[in-house]
């Protein structure tokens, strides 16, 4: 078995690795190895052929390959190791990694610290829970995206799509486009949950229509789908009697959500938070075993992948400290709670001993709710407030807060959101 | 008999106010017709008449308002099949490569006869076998005297060597009743008394349970001991150590594979439309792929054996399909439970005719809750319903409470293929000459697989008389290499050797292309997506073949030199792409040219 010595790996290729692996190296570690499990780096952007990536990066609107390739020329240029089509098998505390591929084989990788950027998964139909039989011709909208844009096929002639989120308001256009009828759109909820650009530039633009609080109760066919049942529901999502309506149809996209992929960090025992599905943080993105960070959409599904790389750099300059020896963990951190209104806040925890001058604090507010105010406090204490028209669950928010503002023996940070 | 029939379905409420037809043949066959209500109405007097001490068994022409079972009329597809002259000529066909059809297939490999065995599906183990949840039963439950009786009890002792020679898992956990009513404890400590004195052999109804080795009786201490996540405080437990564990398509296919490896030859995509029967005797069947000349035919057709028989004028009994719906948990509970776990004394299990259900596991680590048992009227109606989810979770939640429904990774519904006797019908047809009837193998028909098997060669022998030993028979299937239950030094080793093995396709269950290909290029080669999945785990993880799915497709498509728009994920029209999107694609009312640019 191969063995390898590193002071940073990266486990994950896409945007929040790139970004963690490049601001590492930037930041003093000699030694980083990407770890990919796909044939080429960038994740799921390399499928992500449409626009609108990177506004806040790069005041561009890039393609999401476009996106990618920006991380991927520098992780070349700065000579960072990357090994592709090779899977991570096993982690252990003692921040060892079991890799393979088939050119090395099994690789035992010692590393100094890892960082752990693994992603999100799709929801299937089974936590959703369709009723009906298991015919082809139900498919999660990413595996559309890629038949459609990386393959070349079409996975049918007429679609519906199920959920409104960001990847099937974007499938909807893509596969109008592409010659495939799309008969709607259905979201259970009663308001959308993809951002509100796309739903004008995918929908709207396309006469497609959107149908709230209606979903997808009925699978038929047996070994080719031939159609589905939809039906409105009540404000438990429950189906109501007598709107039940049969649409033929030969592909059903579900675009039902996004789960952070965190199989890897759980063999590892890390604390996890279960509202946003991932690993508890704290300011250096560092899960809480010592050395082990997570970025991106391992940690919590974020809606712009801006955000991701944003995480990815603090992971990386945390993992470059750890291994210098520059972040004290000695001292008690001091918990971010989400207040009123906050569904779920990350990080989690700040040791404001490490921390930088500001530290952003992301968040998801719990309702759509206009003309608001973001207070932090802290113990109480208001230290931060900025108002905002609109906030709206599908779209994630970040605050600065200021290092100043946050007293030594504090012991809790609360973001809330309150209308006016 | 008649008479007493009438009077039994007047007598019962539910069914007194309709016109219900009774005729009885002089073989003691009654035959049921006339229109009820509901459909469960129609499975109810079925199971009613059943009951009448002298019937042998019943066919049940009966109907339910709105209910149609439209007769499929095979005369043209026979016709053309017939005249396009393929044919072949065997000693026995088997209709049907489920895990009986396969079973079969391995046991008269065993002797010096050519059999062909044909399935309609595009693989092995494509209809009730894929859907089962793998118990091995022990034999406690089935009703002494009865067939399931007898070939359980031999059956859960043979797969011991089954899983040795054919190079499947097979573990051994045991099945825990557990018990928290007094009342039941009371029971089962009586059990134990008739067990150990022998007394049991004195009561008709124990006679089978006096049969079954193994059985332990627990304490509250020692269930808590042996299933910490059990949930409140139960009394005590009642172990029955020799229930086992298996994947059941992995036996179907192991049998299959053996058998082929042995000279059998298996037609898949081969649909048995017609019996060919001359002079009272079967002279072969006629298929959509042509026609096959045998002396013996063996109908082991699942929910259509009851179609067979009738194909051959022999027919004798219905098949009442029996939908039983399956959740499986993500494997992050592996561990969780050791031994599939019910509840004893389950009132709905005695209503729908099941041993009961619970709490399963899966030799690969899976926590399984079910089965349901619906009545439907449809052989094809796998559909999976609120209600069927209600009652699995239910089930599960009896057992454990701990164990979320937000945790099910998927769910899926099989057949059973139950007639109204509620047993095996494994016997050489009483019209037909050369005709062998395995029908109504419902539970535990996987655990008496290799037993009804030996049955079958029996009545095989009775019909040809003497079968030769095949002196070339060789009872070891190699079993390909599964990566992830390799050690990491191992795993290296292996891709050393065959850097496809190095290459990970499926991520949450861990398959390799390795395996993938050696799926491919089986004895019994997988063609579909969901045939690579039964024989190698790909796609049957969390994600449900999210990311797994599109690659799988394209190394079948590349494997077996197909464009991957012909490839399927069950056979058929299961297409999972429409088109090539370069090439100009037909829409309905006119079409789209694409230009390459």
């Amino acid at each position: 078995m191969k063995e390898l010595s590193v002071d940073v790996a990266v486990i994950g290729g896409g945007p929040a690795g790139l970004a963690a692996a490049i601001e590492a190296k930037d930041q003093g570690a000699d030694h980083v190895i990407i770890l990919e499990r796909d044939v080429e780096l960038g994740g799921i952007l390399q499928q992500c052929i449409h626009d609108g990536f990177g506004l806040h990066r790069f005041g561009k609107r890039l393609s999401g390959c476009g996106y990618a390739h920006h991380f991927i020329e520098s992780v070349a240029e700065k000579a960072i190791d990357v090994k592709l089509k090779t899977i991570v098998l096993e982690i252990t505390d003692q921040k060892i990694i079991y890799a393979m591929n088939e050119v090395d084989g099994m690789m035992k990788i010692t590393c100094g610290a890892m960082i752990l950027a693994m992603g999100c998964r799709e929801r299937t139909r089974s936590q959703v829970f369709i009723w009906g039989t298991r015919p082809s011709g139900v498919l999660t909208a990413g595996t559309v995206q890629r038949y459609i844009n990386m393959e070349g096929y079409l996975p049918g002639q007429k679609a519906v799509i199920l959920g409104s989120g960001d990847i099937g308001l974007i499938m909807a256009r893509r596969m109008t486009l592409e010659g495939i009828e799309v008969e709607g759109v259905y979201e259970v909820m009663e308001s959308p949950g993809g951002l509100t650009r796309n739903i004008s530039q995918c929908l709207k633009d396309f006469q497609i229509p959107m149908h709230l609080a209606t979903t997808v109760v009925r699978i038929h066919g047996n070994k080719k789908l031939e159609g589905v049942t939809v039906a409105q529901v009540d404000e438990n999502r429950q189906p109501i009697q007598g709107t039940q309506r049969f649409i033929p149809c030969d592909l059903l996209v579900l675009a039902v959500g996004l789960i952070p992929e965190n199989e890897l960090s759980r063999q590892l025992e890390v604390e996890m938070d279960s509202r946003t599905k991932g690993p508890i943080v704290d300011e250096h993105f560092m899960t809480s075993i010592p050395g082990v960070f997570a970025a991106g959409n391992v940690v919590t599904v974020f809606d712009l992948v801006d955000y991701v790389s944003l995480t990815g750099e603090i992971a990386g300059r945390g993992a470059a400290k750890f291994i210098q020896g520059k972040l004290n963990l000695q001292m008690p951190a001091k918990d971010v709670l989400p207040g009123d209104s906050v569904n779920f806040v990350v990080p989690q925890r700040i040791r404001t001993v490490n921390a930088e001058d500001s530290i952003p604090i992301y968040f998801r507010v719990k309702k759509e709710m206009r003309k608001v105010e973001v207070t932090a406090t802290v113990d109480g204490q208001v230290c931060m407030r900025k108002k905002h028209a609109i906030a709206l669950p599908p779209e994630m928010m970040v605050e600065t807060i200021q290092l100043e503002k946050i007293h030594e023996d504090a012991r809790e940070l609360r973001v809330s959101v309150k209308v006016g | 008999m008649k008479n007493k029939i009438m009077k039994v379905i007047q007598e019962n409420k539910s069914l007194s106010g309709y016109k219900i037809g009774v005729s009885v043949s002089s073989e003691q066959i009654v035959t049921l017709t006339g229109q009820v209500d509901e459909w469960q109405q129609v499975v109810d007097c079925g199971h009613l008449v059943a009951r009448v001490k002298g019937v042998r068994n019943i066919v049940n022409d009966m109907t339910a308002k709105g209910i149609v079972i439209p007769k499929r009329d095979r005369s043209k597809e026979i016709q053309r099949a017939i005249e396009n002259g393929k044919e072949t000529t065997c000693d026995i066909v088997v209709i049907g490569a489920g895990v009986i059809g396969c079973a079969i297939a391995r046991e008269l490999a065993k002797y010096q006869v050519s059999t062909i065995v044909v399935e309609k599906n595009s693989d092995v183990a494509e209809e009730a076998t894929k859907a089962n949840n793998g118990n091995i039963h022990p034999g406690v439950l089935a009703k002494p005297g009865t067939l399931k009786a007898k070939l359980n009890l031999k059956g859960n002792q043979m797969y011991t060597q089954l899983s040795k020679d054919l190079n499947f898992e097979l573990q051994r956990p045991g099945s825990l009743n557990v018990i928290y009513k007094k009342s039941e404890w009371r029971k089962m400590k009586a059990l134990e008394v008739m067990k150990k004195t022998g007394l049991g052999h004195l009561v008709p109804q124990m006679r089978q349970v006096m049969k079954v080795p193994g059985l332990k009786w627990l304490t509250s201490q020692e269930v808590k001991q042996m299933e910490p996540h059990l949930k409140g405080n139960p009394i005590g437990g009642f172990w029955m150590t020799t229930m086992g564990l298996v994947e059941p398509y992995e036996v179907c296919i192991a049998l299959a594979e053996n058998a082929v490896e042995n000279g059998t030859e298996f037609r898949l995509n081969t649909e048995v439309l017609d019996v060919l029967v001359e002079n009272g005797r079967t002279v072969g069947v006629v298929t959509n792929q042509g026609v096959i000349r045998s002396e013996i035919v063996i109908n082991a057709a699942g929910v259509y054996t009851d179609t067979i028989a009738e194909m051959a004028g022999d027919r004798f009994f219905t098949i009442h399909p029996r939908r039983g719906a399956i959740a499986i948990i993500d494997k992050s509970r592996k561990g969780f439970l050791k031994t599939p776990a019910g509840i004893r004394g389950g009132k709905e299990a005695k209503k729908n005719n099941t041993k009961g259900g619970g709490a399963s596991v899966t030799p690969e680590g899976n926590l399984l809750w079910g089965p349901t048992a619906v009545e439907i009227p449809w052989k094809e109606d796998k559909s999976v319903e609120a209600s069927d989810l209600d009652y699995i979770t239910k089930l599960g939640m009896s057992v454990t409470n701990e164990v979320k429904r937000s945790e099910i990774i998927t769910f899926f519904a099989g057949i059973r293929a139950a007639d109204y006797m509620e047993d095996f019908i494994i016997e050489r047809s009483r019209k037909v000459g050369g005709l062998i009837h395995v029908a109504g193998i419902q539970s535990p028909g996987l655990a008496s697989a290799p037993a009804i098997a030996e049955m079958v060669a029996g009545l095989v022998n009775q019909e040809r008389g003497g079968l030769m030993d095949n002196p070339n028979f060789n009872p070891i299937r190699k079993a390909k290499p599964q990566f992830r239950h390799l050690s990491h030094q191992e795993q290296d080793q292996l891709i050393q050797k065959n850097a496809k093995y190095g290459n990970i396709i499926c991520r949450c269950e861990l398959i390799t292309e390795g395996e993938i290909l050696d799926a491919i290029h089986s004895t019994i080669p997988a063609t579909t997506v969901d045939a690579v999945k039964r024989r190698t785990r790909s796609g049957m993880g969390r994600c449900q073949g999210g990311f797994c799915g599109p690659r799988v497709l394209e190394i079948l498509a590349r494997e077996l030199e197909k464009e991957p728009t012909e490839i399927t994920l069950k056979g058929n029209e299961s297409y999972i792409l429409k088109a090539d999107s370069r090439q100009p694609i037909v829409v309905e009312g006119g079409s789209h040219e694409r230009i390459e640019c």
